[in-house]
This record gives C-alpha cells, sequence and structure tokens, in this order.
C-alpha cells in the first residue's frame, strides 16, 4: 500500500510576479494520489484539491464573469471529477482532465446565467472581490473593453494572456478548433488594444 | 528554379501584446492570495464531496438505474406506438365497412355484367 505525505496548502501563492499558477511536477506522486482517491480515501483527494484548485480558479475565472461564479464552478467542477473519477486513467494527467471539467462547469454556470439573467445585462465585468484600486482609470476601462467583447473572446485573450496556455489547450479547454482560438485571440487584442489608444490620446 | 508558396492568412502566434494591457489584464484577473481562503474553498469543495453534495443528491440516479429506465421508456413507446397504430386500423376498418360492407344497411347496387349487356344489346339489334 502506498503512503501519501499530505501537506498543507503546498502551492506557491498566486501573485503579481508569479502569473501563471503550476502545478509542481510531481507525477508518481499525483497517480499514486489519484489510485487512493479512487479507491475512496478522502484525504488523498483532498490533497488533488489543494495542489489544482488555484489553477482551477484561474480557468474558471476566465470563462465566468464574477469571483462568485468561478468559485461555484471550481466547487462543482471537483465535485464531478470526484464522482467521474473511476472513469479517470491515472496514467493521465490529471490536471489536464480537471482542467476540461472546469471548463464545462464554468460555460455551465456562463449559460444559466445567460438565461436568468437574460433582461439584466450588467454593463461591465464584475471585478474580482479583492480589486485593489477601483479609481483606476486603465483597469475600469479594460473593464468595460472586455464586457463589450464577445464571451469566448475574452475568455480566450485570459487564458492566453493572464494564464499562459497555449492555443491548442485552449481549445480543447473551450471546445473550439485551435486556429479559432488563434483568431479569437487576435481579435480580442485588437479590440482591447484600440480601447487603450483611445485612452491614451488627448482628450 | 523557384517556387512561389502563396502563405495562407495566418495570425501571428507571437503578437506581442502591449505590456500595459497584459499587466491590467492579470491585476483584474489575479486570483485571491491568502492562504485562508484557498483553505476555506478546499473545506467547502470536502464538505460537498464528503455530504454527497445533499442538495442535489435527491435526483441523483446511478448510472444502471437510469439505463434500465430508458428501457423501459423505450419499450413503453414502442407498445403504445404499436396500440394506436391498431386501433386506427381498426376504426378505419370499420369506417370502410359502414359504407360499403355486406352489413351496411344502405342501398345496394346492381352490378351488370358486361357479357349480359352485349347479349341485350344484340336481341335490340335484331328486333327481339
Amino acid at each position: 500500500m502506498t503512503t501519501i505525505a499530505l501537506r498543507p496548502a503546498s502551492l506557491p501563492l498566486a501573485g503579481p510576479s508569479s502569473r501563471r499558477v503550476t502545478t509542481p511536477d510531481r507525477p508518481d506522486d499525483e497517480k499514486a494520489l489519484v489510485l487512493s482517491a479512487q479507491r475512496g480515501e478522502l484525504e488523498a483527494f483532498s490533497e488533488l484539491v489543494r495542489r489544482h484548485q488555484r489553477r482551477a480558479y484561474a480557468v474558471a475565472r476566465a470563462i465566468v464573469t464574477t469571483h462568485e461564479d468561478a468559485e461555484d464552478a471550481v466547487q462543482d467542477a471537483f465535485l464531478h471529477a470526484y464522482r467521474a473519477l473511476h472513469r479517470f486513467l491515472p496514467d493521465q494527467a490529471f490536471g489536464a482532465w480537471l482542467h476540461r471539467i472546469v471548463a464545462n462547469a464554468s460555460l455551465d454556470i456562463t449559460r444559466r446565467r445567460k438565461v436568468r439573467d437574460a433582461d439584466d445585462l450588467p454593463e461591465t465585468i464584475a471585478s474580482p472581490f479583492r480589486d485593489p484600486a477601483e479609481s483606476d482609470e486603465l483597469r475600469l476601462r479594460l473593464q468595460a473593453a472586455l464586457a463589450r467583447l464577445p464571451e469566448r473572446q475574452r475568455s480566450v485573450i485570459v487564458l492566453h494572456d493572464v494564464e499562459g496556455f497555449k492555443h491548442s489547450e485552449i481549445g480543447k479547454l473551450l471546445g473550439i478548433p485551435e486556429g479559432t482560438a488563434r483568431s479569437d485571440l487576435h481579435y480580442a487584442r485588437s479590440a482591447l488594444r484600440r480601447l487603450l489608444e483611445q485612452l491614451r490620446s488627448p482628450q | 528554379m523557384t517556387t512561389n508558396y502563396s502563405a495562407p492568412h495566418l495570425v501571428p502566434d507571437d503578437d506581442p501584446g502591449e505590456a500595459d494591457l497584459t499587466r491590467a489584464l492579470r491585476t483584474l484577473y489575479a486570483a485571491p492570495e491568502a492562504d485562508g481562503y484557498w483553505s476555506a474553498l478546499e473545506q467547502r469543495i470536502m464538505d460537498r464531496v464528503a455530504g454527497g453534495d445533499a442538495l442535489d443528491a435527491w435526483w441523483y440516479v446511478p448510472a444502471q438505474w437510469a439505463r434500465i429506465g430508458l428501457i423501459a421508456a423505450g419499450f413503453a413507446l414502442v407498445v403504445a406506438g404499436s396500440l394506436f397504430l391498431r386501433s386506427r386500423a381498426e376504426q378505419r376498418q370499420m369506417a370502410f365497412d359502414s359504407v360499403v360492407g355486406p352489413s351496411a344497411g344502405g342501398p345496394t347496387l346492381a352490378i351488370h355484367d358486361a357479357a349480359t349487356e352485349r347479349q341485350a344489346m344484340v336481341n335490340y339489334i335484331n328486333g327481339r
């Protein structure tokens, strides 16, 4: 029987200096965790949650519009993952598998939200819960511009520029061809740049 | 000899994003940093996992039962369909019988044999 040392909060924190939150490369360790979780050991699954929740949040946050929805998506995704764990092959990358589930949960929340809020569209993208400088004009403009972008383009630019996902990974996450992810990124950047130029130009 | 290849319209992969744009995006989408936040989120997730998520457990049906239910529903649909078709065919038969059937009480038509008619014509011509 494999013994796994469980450590609390072993990941580096997500701060401005370390944007791309990475999961430590410990494939054997992770495989053992997955196998233990598949046997029903909740402590092992808890460790998987601990390792992957930040990256899962980042994926969700790129797709949904609010911090609260991202939280819900992460919780739903881990619950789905736990229920489907018996179907997961331990030789695969757990992170990639989980991110697909997170993306699906996020898209599902977005769809439900769209139906619910059909008559009450927000003017801007809601900011994260701890936005440090609401008065920052660039940020406010950016929020407004992001709200005007098509949802998929917004997700693509955030996943690529903020989270560092490759086009092929974004394609898999969002269920679109890689070429579409490339062109979405191009159009999203162009739109946002136009807006920033307007901001820089003298009034 | 030179061959000219026309490159397809490609969107550059390494289109350098504006530094301030990227910086602003990263600030906007920054994940929470506090350890306490992540511990609490992990706890909420594990509570849901351990509790089987009581909120939606009432409709969670094991896949095997769902499969049996689907088969039963399909079978019931086939039976209902065949019964419907059968009753429709019976109704049509009854309607047909009520108009032209042997049991109908309405007027009957005299059916003339073509040979008899021909003979009658011959007799008429012969002055009979």
